[in-house]
């Protein structure tokens, strides 16, 4: 299966988290190529934010490893992934909170060496980009909780990143808000040659996003593919999807 | 004009703006106590400003603060103590040193840059601490420091009062070192990597997800409020002129962070406001102190009163207020705002 993997890809393979004795994650291999966005769906508890926080580096791996365009990770090293051009969000908002919308978007780019004049105008860009430029002055805390999915977006984008994580980007947000971001996410991967992995619990929005889905549940993959198949997966259905997707398939 | 305009200007010429006008009221009443107080004033303004540095932009407390004044104080003491003083000051001083000497302002600057050098060798490790633990980490730093200086006595004359000290501080030194040190506090506040230590207080986990080297950015930091503090050490003792290790431990500490717990640890502005209300207050009920004591109203001295209020202060701002009088947004911000809003 290795073989067929690009090198510019990010691979993490058999990884296992343990907490406490309790097997989060076990043997779960997941790739993601440059350009694609890829789903990552399963039942709540099932390890999903586990597993981004695996390949970040944010959890300690009990096996596995990670590779970033041909590059093997350190364990247990975030930063080092990071600047491997890993971006991720987090499934709570994560922002600086004291900090202004444009600062925090800055600090992507900062942290990868980028000098604060370059900095600013790469935030600028971006805060363009996703409409929250007249924000820009806005202390963090005081947005509303869908401009904080945005600003972390747009933070984790600022970067630069080969691949970027996102852990339930639309959670929170109303319908014109995430149909407006699931456009700009899907110019996202041809713009900028990025490859995305996204999870959400939102079936309609994942099967707008993706082409390829990876399913798990209790730790483990049970399915992976193209979405149509997946969806047909007695496995998936079972597990996931439950009775009305059963009645749809 | 533009350049008048900008809010960091703006911020930094109002507090130096601050400053100055301390120095023209102390001139024009010209009270030698007035005087006294302006400079200890402008004095902590250089220690609560470098305290800032540290704390307001990581968010860790730093008890050892005080500790590298005293570094600074004890460096700027041992390169200008004259040297016919010097076998008296210093009776036990290795005779190495016996040659070492500098202008005092010069060894103003030696004392600050000798504190950024200790805080640099020991602190690293610390820094990749957090919470409670980088709590108690930079307290037993302070100890470790106080002891040191009570018990090297041939740098330091040990317990006993180190005296000699040129009396160069006046007023106009102090009030343009504190403006110089508000002025470097804003630039690192601002900088690269005052934005990323700012980041790294707001939020760890996610500073670390974009790739932000934590320890570093407190460290560098560190080292700055290191600096900030020996110059104010040097300062101090070359005002005073004589001075024991126990002047740079707990009560002063207790000061030094109530000031910048109650102006507020998030801005400059803050640091300088909290000096100057905590002075003011303390001013104040020492006076209201000496005058319970003179009408011996109370059968006992009324001793304690300062420290009471300064703790009963703390406890209210922490309470009501726990971002300080000025939590986020610097004078300059705020000037801005309004102008803009003027302008409509």
């Amino acid at each position: 299966m290795q073989a067929d993997i690009p090198t510019t890809a990010l691979l993490a393979s058999n990884i296992t988290v343990e907490f406490a004795g309790l097997r989060a994650l076990d043997g779960v291999t997941i790739v993601i190529n440059p350009g694609e966005i890829l789903g990552l769906i399963g039942p709540n508890g099932s390890g999903k934010t586990t597993l981004i926080n695996a390949i970040t580096g944010q959890v300690p791996l009990a096996t596995g490893q990670v590779t970033v365009a041909g590059d093997v990770m350190p364990l247990s090293a975030p930063r080092t992934v990071a600047l491997s051009g890993v971006g991720r969000t987090f499934q709570i908002v994560r922002l600086f909170d004291q900090l202004t919308v444009s600062e925090n978007v800055e600090t992507a780019a900062l942290a990868k060496g980028i000098k604060r004049k370059d900095a600013r105008k790469i935030a600028t860009e971006i805060l363009q980009e996703f409409g929250m430029l007249s924000r820009a002055e806005t202390i963090a805390a005081n947005l509303n909780y869908g401009d904080k999915r945005r600003v972390e977006i747009a933070r984790a984008l600022a970067a630069t990143p080969k691949f970027l994580l996102l852990d339930e980007p639309a959670a929170g947000m109303n319908e014109s808000e995430s149909q407006m971001l699931c456009k700009q996410l899907l110019e996202l991967p041809k713009q900028r040659n990025l490859g995305i992995l996204i999870i959400d619990h939102d079936m309609p929005l994942i099967s707008r996003l993706c082409d390829r889905v990876h399913v798990i549940a209790s730790g483990k993959t049970i399915a992976a593919g193209l979405i149509e198949n997946v969806r047909k997966d007695p496995a998936v259905i079972e597990a996931y999807l439950g009775s009305s997707a059963r009645q749809d398939a | 004009m533009s350049f008048l305009m900008n809010r960091h200007t703006l911020t930094v010429a109002s507090l130096c703006g601050l400053l100055l006008m301390l120095v023209f009221i102390s001139y024009a009443v010209d009270v030698r106590v007035f005087t006294r107080i302006a400079t200890t004033l402008c004095i902590n303004v250089v220690m609560v400003v470098g305290l800032q540095s540290f704390m307001g932009n990581t968010g860790i407390l730093s008890f050892a603060h005080i500790g590298f004044m005293g570094v600074g104080a004890y460096t700027s003491a041992l390169l200008t103590i004259p040297a016919q003083m010097r076998g008296m000051a210093l009776p036990d001083l290795y005779p190495f040193m016996e040659g070492l000497s500098a202008s005092p302002i010069l060894a103003i600057f030696l004392g600050g840059i000798v504190a950024a050098v200790i805080a640099a060798a020991v602190s690293y490790p610390l820094m990749r601490l957090s919470d409670a633990a980088a709590v108690i980490t930079s307290f037993a730093l302070l100890v470790v420091l106080h002891t040191v200086m009570l018990h090297w006595s041939e740098v330091t004359n040990g317990p006993r009062t180190l005296f000699g000290l040129p009396a160069i501080t006046s007023l106009p030194l102090t009030a343009i070192v504190a403006a110089g040190a508000i002025a470097v506090a804003l630039m690192f506040k601002e900088s690269r990597l005052g934005i990323l230590a700012r980041a790294t207080r707001d939020d760890e986990t996610a500073a670390r997800a974009m790739g932000i080297n934590t320890p570093r950015v407190r460290w560098l930091a560190f080292i700055l409020s290191a600096l900030l503090a020996g110059i104010g050490g040097g300062l101090w003792g070359h005002f005073v002129g004589s001075f024991s290790p126990k002047a740079f431990y707990l009560k002063e500490t207790f000061v030094i962070l109530g000031m910048l717990v109650i102006g507020g640890p998030g801005t400059i502005t803050g640091a300088v406001l909290g000096v100057f209300i905590v002075t003011a207050a303390f001013e104040s009920l020492r006076t209201l102190e000496v005058v319970l004591n003179s009408a011996q109203i109370f059968s006992g001295q009324v001793v304690g009163v300062t420290e009471i209020v300064l703790a009963f202060s703390m406890i209210a701002v922490l309470a009501l207020r726990p971002g300080g009088l000025v939590p986020t947004r610097e004078i300059g911000d705020a000037i801005v705002g309004l102008i803009r809003k003027r302008k409509g």
